[in-house]
């Protein structure tokens, strides 16, 4: 066990020509994969002394790309145009283009067996398709289609538990469902209203939402990432802000509103060993935050060089891959880290 | 962006090196020692027969009274100052009324609000302590000269004259408003209409005019603590229309031209001074502002001073204050001091300005002059024969919309209970007069601030027809309110008659009585609300509307 | 110059207006008509036909306050760097695109023009807002009139019940309530900005219908000996204030959405903004000659394209169903509908996704009354950072507004000494987008 929060580093950045809105990573390789902001998707290998971008061929994305999951030698991705495109990693061509949504695709991401895609849409859906045949297996429908001022609302998280059996999506109000993916029944819903700022007068507008969700580890835990409430609606002029409920009980155990590194919180992992998670965001500028799992105490945090929109980790989970706008950054946090002080976690709180 | 056409004509009286402004008026001019109410009524009476026009008849006591004490206090008289005017017999009691309003606590309100007024240029919400500061001068009887070198130059470090600098402050973000406020306000001329070009008729009149003057105000900057501060260098560059660029010179309206002093500075030293100013304009910890020897601001008020050049200031300052006593300028509009759009009495001004600057720039003096006049005191009111002499010939008073805050205030005073408005002389009506002042503040905010071409808006006859501030406010019936006094009459001629010295300062005349009999006899099922009713109505009259 | 053009100069001197004369005739009577001989006189005039063409024509704009992104509405750049990520779709207009944001628009292009072309140069609210208000930079020495007052001014009925500029805003950010300037007073905004309702419109409870009217009448009787014995314009105002009131109140009910059946309500939509259309187009019916719905707030330095999804739906709903209802009742063609704010939108996208105020390139519609529907007028660059053909000011926006209203823009006021013209110097009309 070599991660140590404490030794966060920025070990090497890579400017991109456009926003990088999702990235993923072949296994065992430092082979990035990145969809951006020029509807296009690439591949940089930060293990290169000069890393190049190398732009994928065939038929792509009209629109911002969102999500990107590397399944065996294949790439899958999805954007604003509603489409999944299945890619050849060698050739680095497209090879399956699926019209999944009708409306824009916010995220998308596999199960850690390789086996679900889950996608989540404006259209409100989640949709679970299989990886090999590109079939629709469920539809997950539960999230309203308008906030509660009468907008359009709008669904962006999604994620798989550790054990592929569960599936939690978060929407722009700040409402949770937990699936279960077999079934595509739901399972629980679970609130995080903080993460969504309606101003009923200077502005008359929202903004906000759970932009981020993950299981922990053991499954028990579901988190959510978004942004805490904000005074002037025109800026991310808010405290990052995470929150975790013991998803089975409905119950929100830790709530972390960091108004140091303002700012939405993009994505959140939590490690397949080590008890600690981490998450990265930001409003113009950008942060990555390591916190304690049992505590929700805040162990390391870093400032990036740009708005973090998604990163991944190594199989030693010591490093880490992030990128945002115009920027790849390689972060690394290597070394031994010290058992974690013996701090009594906080008071379950039931959910609000 | 190059006009085609200028709009405005402006012609400067350009005077290079002339004689001292006095000496060059003196000789026919009135004597200097003439009392100035005389040398009012004798340039007014002038041109009247020049051109065979007979002046209104003098205003009605009553109405004097009500004029003058708008004009002196801010405010309407009470009922009992004007039963009282009335009723006096002393031949000399109109100068002591004068004397008396001029001495009381209300003139120094009512001057400041005026100034106010005029050098916020209409915009509301000054900061107060911008208005305290003009109401200490005032109280001192301070010169309007050295208010003016306060307003300019003012020590951001002396506490007592940093207000003054308000001035600068509320303006220092844009140049051009620095530039023709400062011309318009002190000096009587905007100069704006020079910016895009070279007047088109007036070979003397140059752009180098209009940025000529902003050349005074280009190196005034704001620190980050807000201190109005000088940068130690900066040139105005401007563009002719043919596109050539020109760096300005530092000119005064008058022509005359500053040259900065030839320093030699190294390169590291002006570095440094710029370092010094950016500083300023980004740490709010960095410490008092520096402040280069040279000065340019500084130099205008030296200049628009100095006896031979002082005659915009002058002029501008009388043309100003007789403006808000008669209602428009001796030359009009105020900022249009030029060769064409001359003065309709030119004599009198010169006369005025020369008395101006010979006691020290006194304002009170030439207010004390002015409402003394006959002039001041012609009715508003024209029922002879024949056609009434125009405006610019001060024959007829003008009606003039009260400002905001007189209405406020007039409004306020009109519906208390007149017994507990008795004593305006008393030493506590300091007191108490402060207290009206701020609690007038409000509703003066919702009436428009007068400009030219004024109209009332619906706003305000919506407010006084339907908002309940106007209804349970001004027209309620508890014992310290007007209503409550007359509830207490025994009849309805007592009633009617309190009402009209109260509000419009005057007996009813025997139409509006029966007017006012009829009205209160047909609401007599509820007698209490007739009496509203009936109050609310000389309110919302035109009447107490307008200084008449 | 355009001073000595105009045919009706000497009318347009007089301050009366020839919409509210021809109207105040029309009301007292045929006798009287024949017999005013001024009447008859301006009947056989060239002017006729360009009051007939001003009659009950009406402005409605839907200010975009704190400055809408021309890229996510007007002039969408899809596939471009600076584009963002949403699509231009096809419209009703072959040959014209704009953002998948504003479906509904789409389908209406044909009662619509564009102009993609302003280049307004200040990037600042405040001075932004009074060049877009007023069709001019702001100057120290006139305070000029903003374009309700300007259209009040030049649309209005002297004897007119209801009010003739209204301004409706709530209590948003950015909130300008703008003015007559120069026009004076009479021409100020009724201006709404913490109720739906104007202030002051209703009786008192307090006060009964008949003591309300009794009042009035007293009032008016008291004051008739002032003004008889002071005939001067500023004091006949305040008459004509107090006049007004009577007819004012009785417009509250314009106000009044719940007035209209609930089919009609939702066929605007339930949002406020939606709403305010409703009443806009009330206000509209009845002879109201402008009416500004002023829809805050734009200004998304961060997440530019969730509040542009978010406030172009409330947009796109509420300005075509106003464009629908105000064509079915047959008002559309005498309607002006106008979208434009203080400025437009960066092209490039900020690290918060946002978009920063941007006036170099930027859109404003035009629909309805005068507008050559489905035109669009100048085109910026590839990548929306400069106008490349057609640039236009906000004096040439207002001139082109005139126009379609059948206002001469070359008209001038007199301010005291000055003659000042209705839009700023050198600015005219754009042709291609009139009707």
């Amino acid at each position: 066990m070599s991660a140590d929060p404490l030794k966060l580093a920025i070990a090497k950045t890579i400017r991109l020509k456009s926003i990088g809105f999702c990235i993923a990573r072949l296994p065992q390789t430092e082979r990035l994969f990145i969809g951006g902001s020029d509807f296009k998707v690439y591949e940089i290998d930060a293990g290169l002394e000069k890393p190049e971008l190398i732009e994928f061929q065939g038929d792509g994305h009209q629109s911002y790309v969102m999500g990107s999951v590397v399944v065996g030698q294949q790439l899958i991705t999805g954007g604003y145009d509603g489409q999944l495109i299945w890619w050849d990693l060698e050739q680095r061509r497209s090879v399956r283009t699926l019209a999944a949504h009708d409306r824009w695709i916010r995220k998308m991401v596999v199960s850690p067996d390789g086996k679900r895609i889950a996608s989540v849409a404006d259209d409100m859906l989640c949709k679970v398709w299989d990886v090999e045949s590109g079939q629709l297996i469920h539809t997950l429908a539960g999230h309203k289609p308008e906030t509660p001022h009468h907008f359009p609302s709008m669904l962006y998280a999604v994620a798989f538990s550790p054990d592929s059996q569960s599936i939690v999506t978060g929407d722009r109000t700040g409402h949770l469902v937990v699936w279960d993916a077999a079934s595509g029944k739901s399972l629980a819903e679970l609130e995080a209203p903080v993460m969504y700022t309606w101003d009923p007068k200077q502005r008359r507008h929202s903004i906000g939402g759970i932009r981020s969700v993950s299981f922990s580890a053991d499954g028990q835990f579901v988190a959510a990432g978004g942004i805490g409430t904000i005074g002037n609606i025109d800026h991310l002029d808010g405290p990052s802000r995470v929150e975790i409920f013991n998803w089975r009980t409905q119950q929100r155990v830790h709530e972390i509103s960091d108004p140091g590194y303002k700012g939405l919180v993009e994505q959140i992992v939590f490690p397949r060993q080590g008890n600690w998670f981490a998450f990265a965001g930001g409003d113009n500028g950008g942060f990555v935050s390591f916190y304690d799992a049992s505590t929700g105490k805040l162990v390391h945090q870093l400032k990036m060089p740009m708005h973090v929109h998604g990163f991944v980790f190594n199989e030693s989970e010591d490093t880490l891959y992030a990128t945002g706008h115009d920027q790849v950054a390689v972060v690394t946090f290597k070394e031994a880290i010290p058992a974690p002080a013996a701090i009594p976690a906080e008071e379950p709180k039931p959910a609000s | 962006m190059l006009r085609q056409f200028c709009w405005m004509l402006m012609v400067m009286v350009v005077m290079h090196r002339c004689a001292d402004f006095a000496e060059l008026l003196s000789a026919e001019l009135l004597p200097a020692e003439t009392p100035v109410e005389q040398a009012i009524d004798h340039y007014i009476q002038l041109q009247l027969d020049t051109k065979q026009k007979q002046p209104a008849s003098l205003a009605d006591e009553s109405t004097l009274i009500r004029r003058t004490t708008l004009d002196l206090a801010g405010r309407i008289a009470t009922l009992s100052e004007a039963q009282a005017y009335v009723a006096a017999t002393e031949t000399d009691k109109r100068s002591k009324l004068i004397e008396r309003l001029m001495a009381s606590p209300d003139f120094a309100y009512h001057f400041r609000n005026s100034l106010e007024g005029l050098l916020s240029d209409g915009q509301r919400n000054s900061p107060g302590e911008w208005r305290e500061y003009l109401l200490k001068a005032i109280r001192e009887h301070r010169p309007w000269d050295q208010m003016f070198r306060e307003m300019m130059t003012g020590n951001e470090e002396d506490v007592a004259i940093k207000p003054a600098l308000t001035f600068l402050r509320s303006r220092a973000r844009d140049l051009d408003q620095l530039t023709n406020d400062t011309s318009s306000l002190f000096f009587g001329v905007n100069v704006s209409c020079a910016k895009c070009h070279d007047h088109p008729l007036v070979d003397d009149w140059k752009q180098e005019h209009y940025f000529g003057m902003s050349s005074f105000f280009q190196r005034i900057y704001l620190t980050k603590t807000n201190l109005v501060a000088e940068k130690f260098s900066g040139e105005v560059k401007y563009k002719t229309t043919k596109g050539e660029e020109k760096l300005a010179r530092i000119m005064f309206l008058t022509g005359t031209v500053v040259e900065p002093p030839a320093v030699a500075k190294t390169p590291e030293q002006i570095k440094e001074e710029n370092d010094a100013v950016h500083r300023q304009t980004q740490d709010d910890k960095a410490g008092p502002p520096p402040k280069p020897d040279f000065s340019p601001r500084a130099k205008l008020v030296e200049l628009a001073l100095q006896a031979d050049q002082n005659h915009f200031f002058a002029r501008n300052a009388v043309n100003r204050i007789w403006a808000l006593y008669f209602g428009r300028g001796l030359v009009h509009p105020l900022d249009q001091m030029h060769s064409a759009n001359p003065s309709t009495h030119p004599e009198l001004l010169d006369w005025l300005s020369r008395d101006l600057v010979a006691h020290q720039y006194d304002l009170q003096r030439l207010i004390r002059g002015i409402v003394s006049s006959q002039a001041y005191g012609r009715s508003s009111v024209w029922d002879s024969a024949g056609d009434p002499p125009g405006p610019e010939q001060f024959g007829l008073a003008l009606v003039r919309p009260l400002s905001s805050r007189q209405y406020s205030l007039s409004l306020r005073l009109a519906s208390l209970n007149p017994d507990t408005m008795t004593a305006t002389s008393a030493p506590e009506w300091v007191n108490r007069r402060d207290e009206f002042e701020r609690n007038s503040d409000d509703l003066a905010n919702q009436f428009e601030v007068p400009g030219e071409n004024f109209q009332i808006s619906v706003d305000e006859a919506l407010l006084f027809n339907n908002s309940a501030r106007m209804w349970d406010e001004f027209v309620r019936d508890d014992g310290g309110m007007l209503i409550g006094s007359l509830k207490q009459k025994a009849d309805q001629s007592a009633q009617i008659e309190t009402a009209f010295w109260a509000i419009l300062g005057r007996a009813a005349m025997p139409a509006e009585r029966s007017a006012c009999e009829d009205f209160l006899t047909q609401k007599a099922a509820n007698p209490v609300l007739g009496l509203r009713q009936f109050v609310w109505s000389l309110l919302a009259s035109p009447e107490l509307r307008f200084n008449h | 110059m355009a001073r000595n053009d105009l045919p009706n100069r000497n009318l347009s001197q007089h301050d009366v207006s020839r919409r509210g004369f021809l109207g105040s005739a029309a009301l007292a009577g045929a006798a009287s008509f024949a017999a005013n001989m001024r009447v008859l006189d301006a009947l056989q005039t060239p002017t006729l036909a360009a009051e007939l063409k001003r009659q009950q024509k009406s402005v409605i704009l839907l200010w975009l306050a704190g400055g809408a992104s021309q890229l996510e509405t007007w002039d969408p750049k899809p596939g471009r760097i600076t584009g963002g990520p949403f699509r231009a779709i096809s419209t009703d207009i072959p040959s014209v695109q704009i953002s998948e944001l504003l479906p509904k628009m789409a389908q209406r292009m044909k009662t619509t023009a564009i102009i993609r072309s302003l280049n307004t140069r200040n990037g600042d609210h405040g001075g932004g807002t009074i060049l877009m208000e007023t069709g001019r930079a702001k100057e120290a020495a006139v305070d000029y009139p903003d374009l309700g007052a300007l259209i009040a001014r030049e649309l209005g009925r002297a004897d007119s019940q209801v009010p003739d500029y209204v301004s409706l805003y709530s209590e948003t950010e950015g909130r300008h309530k703008g003015g007559a300037g120069f026009l004076g007073a009479r021409y100020a905004p009724m201006f709404l900005s913490d109720s739906m309702i104007p202030p002051n419109i209703r009786r008192l409870d307090s006060i009964s219908e008949t003591d309300h009217t009794d009042r009035a009448a007293f009032q008016r009787l008291l004051a008739k000996q002032f003004q008889d014995r002071h005939p001067r314009s500023v004091v006949s105002s305040h008459g004509m204030a107090y006049e007004r009131v009577r007819g004012l109140m009785s417009s509250e009910t314009l106000f009044d959405v719940s007035q209209e059946p609930q089919s009609a309500r939702d066929f605007y939509g339930p949002t406020q903004f939606q709403e305010q259309c409703l009443i806009a187009r009330r206000l509209v019916e009845a002879g109201v000659p402008f009416v500004k719905v002023a829809r805050a707030w734009w200004d998304s330095h961060g997440q530019n394209f969730e509040t542009h999804r978010e406030l172009c739906a409330d947009l796109d709903q509420g300005m075509s169903a106003l464009l629908d209802d105000l064509g079915q009742r047959g008002l559309l063609e005498n309607t002006l509908v106008l979208t434009f704010g203080e400025f437009g939108r960066t092209p490039q996208i900020n690290p918060s996704l946002g978009r920063d105020h941007f006036a170099n390139a930027w859109s404003a519609s035009l629909s309805g009354c005068g507008i050559k529907g489905g035109a669009v007028y100048g085109k910026t660059d590839a990548d929306g950072h400069t106008v490349v053909e057609g640039e236009a000011k906000a004096g040439d926006l207002f001139a082109t507004i005139f126009s379609a209203v059948g206002i001469d823009p070359t008209k001038e006021y007199q301010v005291g000494a000055r003659p000042i013209p209705i839009v700023d110097f050198g600015c005219k009309a754009i042709p291609e987008i009139l009707a």
